[in-house]
């Protein structure tokens, strides 16, 4: 039940975004769906103990995956759908946290918060490069046939 | 064929979808097959994220060279993808040179009216809110939040305040809310509300940029959008840092300890 509500909520938040993003409007369940895959995973792998960072690493190579996918089959820039996408994973909570405990003085906690964000950009990072990669190999195997 | 009237296009397509928040080599890319179309010898195009050389020239002619500032940049998605057809339908040939030249120009910004941001702005924080652990109290706090961010939004837009501090001022407005919904509702998760609230400010567009420019070995555009990305989180640490101070200084029923 919490699954079903994180998912359909991320969808109804990726869609609001993508539209401050002025994504085209025959696109914009297109950038949903790629949030909603995104959060699922991300729970998923919250719900079998991968740990935050783990958990984010895979839900963004699912998301970056989703984009590319989508951007062959409607032959659309992947920017359209990565961008929206990729929100439900930007580490907003590790950020606070850190603030958080700054504030209430506590810097052993803030610092733990602090290295889990970069960690979590870096691992976005790199689940974007190894889907960019990934992608661009395949295309250029196609190019030479 | 018109040399001048091709380059003037190339850097107009360029200049639209870097400021529109494209990556940096698809708007050299897009330059380029454009410039390709005059058939000449030499064919360069060169983006940095502040702005656009382009030379084209020929054994018998004076080389024609293109420099172009772009100063604001923002993401308008709708803008890439009209650019990208356009320049497209000319490259096979299905636009005529003059005719892609006229469709760039009328081009629009906005797609959506006012209030579907505003709405968007309240939606991204209340959606956000099951997947950060919340039930649907603080689906309904992140509402309430979300529509205070949306008002300080777009009264900043108004006032034209510089983004760094409206970054800050908005982050302070959602956490100084939330404390206040904590206060007034002591049963509310004030973290799940307040990280929800502040996602829609969050650097997510910079983040995927700066990744997918520096893939590319662009590392001027990738380096400078990195330093974008650290710098709104910072500005929205700040705020969110202050807010939850002075909440916490005036109304110490809030949230904190």
């Amino acid at each position: 039940m919490k699954l079903f509500f994180g998912v359909a909520g991320s969808f109804a938040a990726v869609v609001a975004f993508a539209i401050l993003l002025e994504t085209p409007k025959k696109y914009l369940p297109h950038a949903g769906a790629t949030g909603a895959i995104g959060s699922f995973v991300y729970l998923l792998g919250l719900h079998n103990d991968f740990g935050t960072v783990l958990a984010t690493f895979f839900s963004a190579l699912a998301i970056a995956l989703a984009s590319h996918t989508f951007a062959r089959i409607f032959k659309a820039p992947v920017t359209i759908f990565l961008i929206a996408g990729i929100l439900p994973t930007v580490p907003g909570a590790g950020m606070y946290r850190t603030v958080y405990y700054i504030i209430t003085d506590d810097r052993a906690r803030s610092s733990y918060y602090l290295t889990q964000t970069l960690e979590i950009a870096g691992v976005i990072a790199l689940a974007i490069f190894i889907m960019d990669t990934l992608f661009r190999v395949r295309l250029k195997k196609v190019e030479k046939k | 064929m018109d040399y001048k009237l091709v380059m003037n296009m190339a850097v107009m397509a360029g200049e639209l979808m870097l400021r529109s928040g494209a990556e940096t080599y698809r708007v050299e890319d897009t330059m380029y097959h454009i410039l390709r179309t005059a058939e000449t010898q030499t064919v360069e195009a060169s983006v940095m994220m502040t702005g656009i050389v382009a030379t084209i020239s020929n054994p018998d002619m004076e080389p024609i060279t293109m420099i172009k500032r772009v100063q604001e940049r923002g993401t308008n998605l709708n803008r890439i993808m009209r650019v990208n057809e356009i320049s497209r339908n000319y490259c096979t040939g299905e636009l005529s040179l003059e005719d892609a030249f006229e469709e760039l120009k009328v081009i629009s910004g906005k797609q959506y009216r006012i209030w579907v941001y505003n709405l968007a702005t309240v939606v991204v924080p209340a959606g956000f809110a099951p997947l950060y652990g919340g039930g649907s109290a603080e689906v309904l706090a992140s509402a309430a939040v979300g529509a205070i961010l949306a008002l300080v939004i777009t009264g900043g837009k108004r006032l034209q305040i510089n983004g760094f501090i409206l970054d800050t001022l908005s982050s302070l407005a959602v956490a100084a809310a939330a404390m206040l919904l904590k206060g007034l509702f002591p049963f509310l998760n004030n973290d799940t509300v307040i990280i929800s609230a502040i996602m829609p400010l969050v650097p997510g567009v910079a983040i995927t940029n700066a990744v997918r420019d520096t893939l590319q070995g662009d590392y001027i555009s990738g380096g400078a959008r990195i330093l974008e990305a650290f710098l709104k989180a910072v500005a929205i640490a700040l705020g969110a840092g202050a807010g939850m101070a002075l909440a916490n200084h005036f109304f110490t029923g809030g949230g904190l300890l």
